[in-house]
């Protein structure tokens, strides 16, 4: 059946011999040429097209210039709340961008019929997923470089120190590389594109949002309850002489007329509520966004002028709340007590009996204690020690669980195909 | 045909043995045995949906049987898997290319993908471009490529590591005529040189003249030597066409040959082509008025049409 045809003793072909080496080594691990090599095809074929570039410009127009207003309203002293917007910008833009690249990139591939034939290659399973985890992340890290400018002008009036900011950025740079993996798992677990991005951003926004939701619904199950019992004033009871005498010395403030014994309480019951907040604070500490702001340096806000600080900015205020839920309340149900109106009206009348100078010394007393204690609540909040542990370790976990499934789903041979899909 | 290094002849360069697959309910592939040999073009043939593609993908290393036994160039897709697919250039069915990278960085990024240094990867990438008749478009988007030129940018790529076997799944469709007659030059052109080519296409008339042994497929099961013997009985017969046919069966009835009648003469086998030469001589010395007299047409067509009559 075999012919001859003519055309087969054709002009020498051109041929260059190669001579790849065999494929050894371990089937699945990445190595730094595969890597390098699948981020390198990665990034040359999603270069944007002209439609794209535009898209980026405007964005980055608009980035610009939120930064901008921001220098340009920012008071002249020290201030690191620009800083940290620009932080919080490069955070939101990589964890929008990096997994909506990343979201789309096996499933997509599979469906272009682009990923078999990459397979078939010397490349290890491990090759595509952290090349292409690659590719994806470099997008953040250009958004970085590209708001660079602003970041450094800003970091220079923030206060902060040069390690302070490497630390913060890095793990800015970890958040975002850890979603943009999260990303890449589901495009290897969905079929279709748009379930893939869709689940991705449903991963992020529940961690960045959704952990603030659980721990609002979360603090109905830490709340203690007791019953509590206050007395007031029983003002069926009085004499009418008794009763305007009352209502005229709450008017003018002057208590000096009153006779305590007009007077008689009644109880009043109701429901105490503690909400242990120390007990759900982990919560809050897995937010991506509180894990960056726990990286951050500490501001106290009584001596930061002294310490070469800038007053507290974002990050500090969001390391005192969580700090506030981390400690918990200062009393427990047990510990609180009861409200007496007829103790507060004998103590009103005593202090009208006072000179004006022995009234105003024990107010200002009285007042100072006050203020001293927020004083103090407020520096044990600000100074609590930080902690980005348990944040790191939950976004190490995403990480690190979805390159594991990145990985085993590249395998080849396959064992099973996802549902309504075909090799390719 | 030159067998080439170590492999004895006798080896197949893909031996496959009872191999099943199924996806979910749905048995893919049920009973599939065949065996390719180094230097020889096998084609792959059967209906939409009979399991061609999904055992070309366990033949390729892609794909774990649920049964069965596979050896592709002496390695078990089972235990070394990417020796098998090192081993194998494979075209796929579906069409894919990195539509923002040009036809020769294509080639070269696949040519580093096996480890070949850039430079040469780059050099043989021109070559196999100018192979397939592409290089006008070697600095050109891939994404300019008509559907025949993706096609052959697509087998340029299978060729890119010099593969010891060729797995080619529909190479010809979306192909010009022209680009046919290359694509079957090349193939046999491959085997030549000594590469195992396992082919499956629709285009039967054009398998005809490419392949040396056919492997028919149905239903998830490949049919081993019946079909084969249909094929051999198909390559025996002659369509011959009198004028008066009933002349013509009468002289074939004396002369005691079987033959089948037809509309306008009669089929009969004949074992060669000298064979071929004297009857058509003895017919005419009959006085047979023989205005047509050839083989009948394609051996894999035929056969093919017979498989589809018994499924009725």
């Amino acid at each position: 059946m075999t012919t001859q045809a003519p055309e087969t003793a054709s002009a020498p072909l051109p041929d260059v011999p190669v001579s790849p080496p065999p494929r050894t080594g371990n089937p699945w691990l990445p190595t730094p040429h595969g890597v390098s090599l699948v981020a390198r095809i990665e990034l040359r074929r999603r270069r944007p097209s002209a439609k794209g570039y535009v898209l980026y410009g405007i964005l980055f127009a608009v980035v610009i210039a939120i930064c901008l207003a921001a220098a340009v309203f920012a008071p002249a002293q020290l201030s690191s709340t620009n800083f940290e917007i620009v932080l919080v910008m490069v955070l939101g833009v990589g964890m929008l961008i990096a997994p909506s690249l990343s979201a789309t990139s096996i499933n997509g591939d599979s469906s272009e019929g682009v990923l078999a034939p990459l397979q078939m290659t010397h490349l290890t399973a491990g090759d595509i997923a952290f090349g292409k985890l690659l590719a994806s992340w470099t997008v953040s890290v250009v958004a970085l470089v590209a708001l660079s400018p602003f970041l450094i002008y800003t970091f220079l009036t923030s206060g902060w120190t040069v390690v302070e900011m490497l630390v913060t950025v890095a793990a800015v740079l970890f958040v975002v590389l850890a979603f943009t993996a999260v990303g890449l798992a589901w495009s290897s677990i969905a079929a279709r594109a748009v379930a893939s991005v869709s689940l991705a951003h449903l991963t992020t926004g529940f961690f960045v949002i959704g952990t603030l939701i659980a721990f609002g619904i979360a603090s109905l199950l830490v709340t203690d309850e007791s019953p509590q019992r206050d007395q007031w004033i029983d003002w069926d009871s009085m004499t009418p002489e008794a009763q305007s005498a009352l209502d005229n010395a709450y008017q003018t403030g002057d208590f000096s007329e009153l006779d305590p014994d007009d007077y008689a309480c009644v109880d009043s019951d109701w429901a105490y509520t503690v909400t242990h907040t120390d007990r759900i604070a982990w919560v809050l500490l897995v937010n991506p966004v509180v894990m960056i702001s726990e990286t951050a340096p500490i501001v106290d806000p009584e001596t930061w002028e002294e310490d070469g600080r800038a007053a507290p900015g974002v990050f500090a205020g969001i390391h005192s709340l969580v700090s506030g839920a981390r400690l918990g309340p200062e009393e427990s149900v047990d510990e609180h007590v009861g409200f007496d109106e007829c103790e507060q009206l004998a103590r009103d009348i005593e202090l009208a009996q006072m000179s004006g100078e022995e009234r105003e010394a024990m107010w200002a007393e009285e007042s100072a204690e006050w203020e001293d204690d927020w004083i103090e609540q407020q520096q044990e909040q600000a100074n609590l020690d930080r902690a980005p542990w348990l944040g790191l370790g939950v976004v190490a976990a995403l990480f690190a669980g979805s390159m594991w499934i990145v990985v085993n789903r590249l395998r080849v041979p396959y064992k099973n195909l996802r549902s309504g899909t075909r090799v390719a | 045909m030159t067998i080439t290094e170590d492999a004895p002849a006798t080896t197949g360069a893909i031996v496959a043995t009872g191999v099943a697959r199924s996806f979910g309910d749905v048995r893919a592939v049920e009973d599939a045995t065949l065996a390719v040999r180094r230097g020889e073009v096998t084609a792959l043939i059967g209906p939409n949906g009979c399991g061609k593609t999904t055992l070309m993908l366990m033949l390729s290393g892609l794909l774990r049987p649920h049964a069965g036994t596979i050896t592709v160039a002496g390695a078990d897709p089972r235990t070394d898997a990417a020796a098998v697919r090192a081993a194998i250039g494979w075209m796929p069915d579906q069409l894919g290319s990195w539509d923002n990278l040009t036809c020769l960085q294509t080639l070269t990024l696949v040519g580093e993908a096996y480890r070949i240094p850039r430079a040469t990867a780059r050099d043989r990438g021109a070559a196999l471009l100018e192979r397939v008749h592409l290089s006008e478009f070697a600095d050109r988007p891939a994404r300019v490529l008509s559907r025949g030129q993706k096609q052959r940018l697509s087998l340029a790529r299978a060729l890119v590591h010099d593969p010891a076997v060729l797995l080619l799944d529909e190479p010809a469709n979306g192909l010009d005529p022209r680009s046919r007659v290359d694509l079957r030059v090349l193939v046999r052109q491959l085997a030549a040189e000594g590469k195992a080519v396992l082919i499956s296409s629709h285009v039967l008339a054009e398998l005809d003249e490419m392949v040396d042994e056919a492997v028919f497929m149905s239903k998830g099961r490949t049919l081993g030597d019946q079909a084969t013997a249909m094929v051999a009985d198909a390559r025996l017969k002659y369509r011959i066409d009198a004028l008066d046919p009933a002349a013509l069966h009468a002289a074939l009835t004396a002369g005691n040959v079987d033959f089948e009648i037809t509309d306008t003469g009669a089929v009969t086998r004949i074992a060669d082509e000298s064979n071929a030469a004297q009857a058509l001589a003895w017919l005419i010395g009959q006085g047979v008025a023989v205005h047509r007299f050839g083989p009948v047409g394609s051996a894999l067509e035929q056969t093919y049409m017979a498989m589809n009559e018994e499924r009725r």
